[in-house]
């Protein structure tokens, strides 16, 4: 963690919301961006990921200074997003682990920089996926999660995650393949 | 030669998570396994693919606008707080004052007071058990505890 954001995090400590400000100024294109791959849907991505900031700032004091900011936070917009996941599922009687993140169809890759034809295929694809396989390749790969942080996060053995990964590769792989084809 | 150990180690082989020993083994067998070979340079295209992929900065404006957006969640958050305590203190103050009001005047019935006392029992009970029952889902759940971390 840059010396910055330490300063910056002892300040939010110390219950300056402007420090707060820059933090989250900072993530919010990763967070909106984490939320929209989980939701799929612009409007409740910026909400959610408003809604973990606000919760991150609560919960403020309790976080671990000589940990990085972005995973604790990461790990509660999760939450968010599951808990309106759940909701979602409640209402239309879907299970959480079968629910795809795009329920209305708006599943423009708005939130990717440079983007490009594979580029906007591989979002659109990742979409599609269920829920755990969708979750595990956002950790990996758009939040730099490392196996050891990934099986803590989601409490599951290493083995586990190496394997769910695996499949997620594998299952974006063949959509992809049978798109293509 | 069999696949089956190795090709869930394919991910965490291109992911540099594999212990040295088992990236030996892993190594031997690619060798010697077309197959596997041709398998890890799809999957390679596809991590690579995946890893760059960035989420887009947001301009100034857009920034401004979403810090906003949290800003006034949190100030709203201190608001509705205290617009709760106010509101509980005031209902207490109030409820108690009737109910001593009501305990005190002799022209009211014995069934009357003895009905108030006990919906106020009653609330209190309820009140009491929601409470109860919402710490215990709190303790329970496991996502409720990621703050935590």
């Amino acid at each position: 963690m840059d010396e910055t954001e330490n300063l910056l995090l002892d300040r939010c400590r110390a219950g300056e919301k402007e420090a707060f400000g820059a933090i989250v100024r900072k993530y919010a294109g990763r967070a909106s961006g984490t939320a929209y791959l989980l939701l799929g849907c612009y409007d409740e991505a910026l909400d959610a990921s408003q809604e973990a900031f606000v919760r991150a700032w609560r919960h403020i004091k309790r976080f671990d200074s000589q940990c990085p900011f972005f995973p604790w936070y990461a790990a509660i917009l999760r939450n968010v997003c599951r808990s309106r996941m759940r909701s979602r599922a409640r209402h239309r009687t879907v299970a959480l682990t079968e629910g795809h993140a795009d329920p209305s169809g708006d599943a423009d890759p708005v939130l990717l920089a440079e983007r490009n034809e594979r580029r906007d295929r591989l979002w659109r694809t990742i979409l599609r996926l269920p829920l755990p396989l969708r979750e595990i390749l956002v950790m990996s790969h758009f939040q730099g999660m490392s196996y050891k942080q990934i099986a803590e996060a989601l409490r599951i053995p290493i083995g586990t995650v190496m394997s769910r990964l695996h499949s997620a590769r594998l299952a974006l792989r063949e959509r992809l393949v049978a798109e293509e084809s | 030669m069999s696949c089956e150990p190795f090709n869930t180690w394919m991910s965490a082989y291109l992911d540099g998570e594999l212990a040295d020993d088992e990236r030996r083994q892993f190594e031997e067998h690619l060798a010697s396994c077309d197959a596997c070979t041709r398998e890890l340079d799809h999957l390679r295209r596809l991590t690579e693919d995946l890893n760059m992929m960035r989420f887009e900065e947001p301009g100034d404006a857009e920034l401004q606008r979403y810090w906003g957006g949290v800003y006034n969640r949190l100030e709203r958050g201190a608001g509705w707080i205290l617009l709760s305590l106010g509101a509980i203190v005031l209902l207490c103050w109030g409820a108690f004052k009737l109910v001593e009001d009501v305990i005190r005047d002799p022209t009211v019935s014995i069934a009357l007071k003895v009905g108030l006392c006990a919906l106020i029992a009653g609330l209190v009970i309820l009140f009491v058990s929601l409470l109860r029952e919402r710490l215990t889902v709190r303790k329970l759940d496991r996502y409720s505890k990621e703050i935590e971390r």
